[in-house]
């Protein structure tokens, strides 16, 4: 056997044991914990045996026609394998999708024909959530703003602290966006009490964190001939920054910042169901008392209103592009 | 003035590797005379722009020294730096200006080292810095054109531009990397009369990258030739003869003549 082989053999046996390892784990928690619905991970290690299988059959080097057919035979097992076990793991009951319709027959009849009485009342709830959305986006902006030019990798040169600043910035700023604004906004209604108030805080954070990523990624691409240029006139970076990156990068962040708005409107509703305001904490009121006509009317207008914000907001942003 | 024999740049022994391990200059040693106007001669990527950026630190340099009078800017902290580069002047191939601003506000931006960051944000009211943009967008023949955008501008119109605005800078040096080399034939020979221009009438040494052996010859006092960063030719325009010719671009040149 050559020396590849035995390496292959070593390789498959730690793969094989780890996965004993695993498997073994897993029975043990669920005796301890007595939880019974961890079956599912059983089924990740068979697939990781096949894998393994295949990339070991991958490597041999005799026998090519033999090779081809079972790797061919392999990578279609593992296919099928694969989907059936996830229609286990998710639970997919096409039978139960059609038989029980009835049971949500009345919901949707009642949702069909929304109650619009309660159109000019809601109005006031819709009004706080664009507001909140607008909001949260205008006071994220000097924030945003500030920090994206920390956290462009062309404007913060190698030396130990701009490269620090760098990281922190980032690293923040992803480790936020990666926090859902609901997240956020459940941290906010303990933090300030329910209502618009905390909505907006948590879209204004994550606000904060994905703008900062789409203005430094604009920042990043700028011609840095003008750089060049002002830094041979003597300029210092500040005034760089002003004269030289700014002027860059002014419409393509208005675009982005209107963007993020028509976002915000939509998460606005979102954060409205954890106690955020608006008309989204309208909606799961509603939904709470199971008064679908009021449910329909609600989500008909945030509808319509999320509609008309996506057209005004591509117009706006194609115009500023242009420009 | 009888300065015209003054030593204004000293080169010695300029070294560049980049962190590829590129050696980009090899022991270049050069001295400028106030007031030549020297063209600097070689293939792309025989050393031409890192020369022209290490003189004002665009790029640092690996060895070796730079006198300016006598100051050696390769020694010059960042403060110092910035003071020195006020005196050196530089144009680009892509004219480098800022497409949104107006043709004036781009040429006032030529003297942000000498404002405080405070001070330049108001320069737009100063009168003195206005005053000397319009006399520096006239001296290019720019001055009807000042409120124009200047991504409306053409070529030329652009590197004219550029020269005003390393005009506001009262520079002694004035660098240019490839000036011409975005421009068509007939542009790029009245950028360089406007160069020449100012080698006269203001005493401006001048050092410019070109392509063209035929504008090296009109406008050039001294020729500086690289081939793979060591200095080649050094000479006056007149003593490239074609074997000269050869030997700094390759046995397979052959000089194009434009007029």
């Amino acid at each position: 056997m050559s020396q590849k082989i035995k390496n292959n053999i070593i390789i498959l046996t730690l793969i094989i044991v780890v996965i004993g390892s695993i498997q073994y784990l897993v029975f043990k928690i669920q005796d301890i914990y007595a939880i019974y619905n961890l079956n599912s991970l059983l089924y990740s290690p068979l697939l990781t045996l096949i894998v393994s299988l295949f990339l070991f059959l991958l490597q041999l080097k005799t026998g090519e026609r033999l090779k081809k057919r079972l790797l061919l035979i392999l990578s279609i097992m593992a296919i099928v394998l694969t989907i059936l076990v996830g229609f286990y793991i998710v639970e997919i009951q096409p039978v139960k999708f059609v038989l029980n319709f009835h049971k949500a027959s009345n919901i949707l009849k009642n949702l069909f024909a929304p109650n619009f009485s309660l159109f000019v009342p809601m109005l006031n709830a819709l009004a706080q959530t664009i507001y909140l959305a607008l909001m949260a986006t205008v006071l994220a902006i000097p924030f945003a703003f500030f920090l994206s030019f920390f956290a462009a990798r062309n404007l913060m040169s190698k030396r130990p602290i701009p490269n620090m600043v760098y990281y922190i910035v980032r690293t923040l700023s992803t480790f936020t966006r990666s926090i859902e604004a609901i997240v956020w906004a459940i941290i906010f209604t303990v933090w300030v009490g329910i209502g618009p108030f905390a909505g907006m805080l948590a879209l204004m954070v994550h606000s904060i964190a994905s703008l900062v990523k789409l203005y430094s990624e604009q920042i990043e691409n700028i011609d840095h001939g003008p750089v060049e240029a002002m830094q041979a006139t003597g300029a210092g970076t500040l005034q760089i920054w002003i004269f030289a990156v700014v002027p860059q990068i002014l419409s393509p962040f208005l675009a982005f910042t209107i963007y993020r708005w028509d976002i915000n409107i939509r998460m606005a509703t979102i954060v409205g169901f954890v106690g955020g305001g608006g008309i989204g904490q309208a909606l799961q009121q509603q939904q709470q008392l199971l008064k679908w006509s009021n449910v329909s009317i609600i989500m008909l207008m945030i509808a319509i209103t999320v509609w008309v914000m996506d057209i005004m907001s591509a117009k706006l942003r194609e115009y500023l592009m242009r420009k | 003035m009888s300065s015209s024999n003054d030593i204004i740049l000293e080169i010695k022994d300029l070294n560049k590797i980049y962190p590829s391990n590129v050696h980009a200059l090899k022991n270049v040693k050069l001295s400028i005379k106030r007031g030549e106007f020297v063209i600097l001669l070689g293939l792309s990527g025989s050393g031409k722009s890192t020369l022209l950026r290490c003189i004002n630190r665009l790029i640092e340099p690996s060895s070796g020294s730079i006198l300016f009078y006598d100051e050696d800017i390769t020694q010059l902290n960042l403060k110092d730096l910035r003071k020195t580069r006020r005196s050196i002047g530089m144009i680009f191939q892509e004219f480098n200006l800022i497409p949104n601003f107006s043709a004036k506000m781009n040429v006032m931006t030529g003297r942000l080292g000498y404002l405080s960051t405070r001070k330049s944000i108001s320069m737009i009211a100063n009168k003195e810095i206005n005053e000397k943009a319009d006399n520096n967008l006239d001296k290019v023949g720019l001055l009807d054109k000042k409120k124009q955008k200047a991504k409306t501008l053409s070529g030329g119109q652009k590197q004219r531009v550029a020269i005003a605005r390393a005009l506001m800078q009262e520079p002694e040096i004035l660098l240019a990397d490839e000036p011409v080399a975005s421009l068509d034939p007939a542009t790029a020979d009245s950028v360089m009369r406007y160069l020449g221009k100012l080698n006269k009438e203001e005493n401006i040494t001048i050092i410019c990258s070109l392509h063209f052996l035929s504008l090296a010859r009109k406008y050039g006092s001294r020729v500086v030739a690289l081939k793979d960063g060591e200095l080649v030719f050094d000479g006056l325009p007149v003593e490239i003869t074609n074997e000269k010719f050869k030997q700094i671009y390759g046995e397979n040149a052959e000089e194009i003549d434009i007029k």
